[in-house]
């Protein structure tokens, strides 16, 4: 069991790395460049900075370019096309590449820096997840304790339960932005019922208001993020887990547990829901990733100045540092979550230890 | 068949009959151009039926355009998903990592690998391939045994599923489309992380189906394993698409307007289900016009959520005659 663990976790930490490659090596082969985003553009009204000539631009994007490294090649080989007097072959280029001294970097901490902001990619994120980090934890707590107590009014098959069930599979079709979004715009629209804000969190930092008034303000904003990211992974734990529930409760220790004269609730808790319990902790690897991930969505609604909305701006301003250090950071969310549901799979299963 | 399933194949068959019929269709108007004499038009004040948005874009011709974009992109992508997860799936289900590969197939293989990659010297691949073929025919003449190696598929396949899965497919598609994605590049992108679902269920469904008693007899009536394994046990292993087909699809069109709706991927001049919401969530005192699509949205993948229950006999059958077998 312990080595399966430990060769699902090297699978992992090896996808993390492919596909961060893969992410590095796509934006820097890509038609817009790292030289482009920087480059002043006619819009820019700093004119002493906008070159006038065509020379003169393309001298400034040489010297961009020498800059930041993107003079050298992307990656250790290439393919160099067909020319009239030969054809196409690969072309070696050895370890002064991009991707090399990326990768160093990266392994000895250094993630970059940003393009838009020319802040380090570590400084920007941590002061991303400082907002992130709480949002996700909560929701997840949330989830959890509320699926544990559906499922468990589920499996009693109360005269609710179809209903219920109808109403969680309904919901688990809804796409998580649609969910967010009929929340903002029924609950936090002038228009309707504006109970919540629908942004304006992160104008204040704790150092200036002090942290009572800043943590009881991000509660406050962070209602409905949190509410949202929480109804789109309910129905698949609570589901998963009144199904596993129903398969106990149908089997022949249940009989003996009611034989010996326990109470439906007793039977449930003290013998079917352990049981039960085990194929969730599988399920909570994939469940806290695809919090964070959905933070993307949340944070972009309800203008939460987190992680997620950091990393959608970094795509559509092509900030490729930060974006590779987004996909670097949440595959880390992962490999924490699998070693977390191994510690709590030794916990709830003695058969393992 | 019951009746909500018979609504929800008759929703389906409306959506798609738009989609591929609205370029022909008699619109008033047209997508993306807008008209600036009637700005947030409420629906039915003027010839736009279901008025228009706050930059003077007729709802009706965007949402009839938006479900055109949403059906082209997610239905090829899924297919394909489900062609290659059922694929894969079934071969690493039914051969494990058991299959034994001679050498002169990795020589083959070694050959072509070589030409497709254009690597230098297209000599040594021909000598290469020479090689093999008269390797492979002294094998199939004289019966010369050459070793074999063994060809872990099913390690392959998980691994493959396990590095795909390492970070969140919107973080992933957020990150790989930022360069701006052409529709067919969307399309493989999306079949490229939906087949991972698909692949799993196959696996499993052909490791059940491989050991019933059929299989043992259509092995002992001597049919090839390759004959097997398309005319014999595909058929049976493929069960798990009717659910896994809808609910992928499903997932699809939920990935495929979110990423509109972040206003990644595809140019902002697509029209699509999520570019409109966002609107809304720009304009807030505009929300009608986010319930057109959020309603579209909502049908079709309940809809599609619906024809992916199916029903109890059907879900239990392989499991019951497994039970059969061993009892």
């Amino acid at each position: 069991m312990a080595k399966q663990w430990l060769w699902r976790l090297v699978q992992t930490a090896a996808g993390i790395w492919l596909l961060a490659s893969l992410v590095f090596v796509l934006s820097h082969l890509g038609p817009v460049q790292g030289a482009d985003v920087l480059l002043p553009t006619a819009g820019d009204l700093n004119t002493a900075a906008t070159p006038g000539s065509f020379a003169q631009r393309e001298a400034t994007r040489r010297a961009v370019q020498r800059r930041l490294g993107l003079d050298q090649p992307v990656f250790y080989v290439s393919w160099q096309s067909a020319t009239d007097t030969a054809g196409g072959y690969w072309r070696w280029h050895g370890l002064p590449n991009q991707y090399h001294s990326w990768l160093l970097r990266t392994v000895h901490g250094d993630w970059g820096t940003s393009l838009s902001s020319r802040e380090p990619v570590t400084t920007q994120l941590w002061q991303a997840v400082v907002y992130t980090f709480p949002l996700v934890v909560i929701t997840l707590l949330f989830t959890l304790l509320l699926a544990w107590q559906l499922a468990e009014q589920l499996a009693a098959r109360p005269w609710w339960q179809p209903l219920m069930q109808t109403a969680l599979t309904g919901l688990q079709a809804l796409p998580l932005f649609a969910i967010a979004l009929a929340l903002l715009l029924l609950l936090a629209n002038p228009e309707v019922v504006a109970w919540f804000p629908p942004y304006g969190l992160g104008q204040t930092t704790p150092t200036d208001v002090g942290w009572g008034p800043w943590l009881s303000s991000y509660a406050y904003h962070a209602i409905l993020p949190a509410v949202s990211l929480m109804l789109s992974v309910l129905p698949a734990v609570t589901l998963q887990l009144a199904g596993a529930l129903r398969n106990e409760l149908a089997q022949p220790y249940t009989a003996t547990a009611y034989a010996k004269g326990l109470s439906q609730p007793q039977v449930i808790r003290r013998h079917a829901l352990r049981n039960a319990l085990l194929p969730s902790l599988t399920q909570l690897t994939d469940l806290l990733p695809t919090l964070v991930a959905g933070t993307l969505v949340v944070e972009v609604v309800f203008a939460l100045p987190g992680m997620g909305r950091l990393l959608v701006q970094a795509a559509t301003t092509r900030d490729y540092p930060l974006l590779v250090g987004g996909v670097l950071l949440i595959g880390t969310a992962r490999l924490l979550a699998l070693l977390l549901a191994d510690a709590l799979y030794k916990w709830a299963d003695p058969r393992i230890r | 068949m019951t009746w909500a399933r018979r609504l929800a194949w008759l929703w389906l068959g409306v959506v798609v009959t738009v989609a591929l019929s609205v370029p022909y269709l008699p619109l008033p108007y047209s997508p993306a151009v807008p008209d600036l004499a009637h700005i947030a038009a409420a629906p039915g004040s003027t010839r736009h039926w279901l008025g228009t948005d706050a930059q003077g874009q007729d709802v009706l011709a965007n949402l009839l355009f938006s479900t055109r974009t949403v059906v082209l992109l997610t239905l090829p992508a899924a297919a394909l998903a489900a062609l290659l997860g059922s694929l894969a799936g079934s071969i690493a289900g039914f051969w494990g990592n058991r299959l034994r590969v001679p050498l002169p197939y990795w020589l083959v293989a070694l050959a072509l690998t070589w030409t497709f990659l254009r690597l230098p010297g297209e000599g040594y691949a021909l000598a290469l391939a020479l090689l093999a073929a008269l390797a492979i025919i002294m094998q199939r003449r004289i019966r010369w045994r050459w070793p074999a190696f063994r060809l872990p598929l099913d390690t392959i396949l998980l691994g493959s599923i396990t590095v795909l899965g390492a970070v969140p497919r919107l973080l992933l598609v957020v990150a790989i489309t930022s360069q701006g994605i052409t529709a067919t590049g969307l399309i493989a992108l999306l079949a490229l992380l939906a087949w991972p679902e698909i692949a799993r269920l196959v696996r499993a469904q052909m490791q059940r189906v491989r050991v019933l008693p059929f299989i043992e007899a259509t092995q002992v009536a001597g049919i090839s394993s390759s004959r097997l394994w398309l005319r014999h046990a595909l058929p049976h292993a493929l069960e798990p698409l009717r659910t896994a087909l809808p609910l992928s699809l499903a997932a699809l069109i939920g990935l495929e307007t979110t990423l509109s709706f972040l206003g990644v991927g595809l140019p902002p001049t697509v029209p699509s289900w999520g570019r409109m919401l966002a609107g809304a969530r720009l304009n807030p005192s505009s929300y009608p016009s986010a319930i057109y699509p959020l309603i579209l949205l909502i049908t079709t993948t309940v809809a599609l959520q619906t024809i992916a229950t199916i029903p109890f006999i059907i879900a239990h059958k392989y499991n019951n005659i497994k039970q059969l077998k061993t009892s």
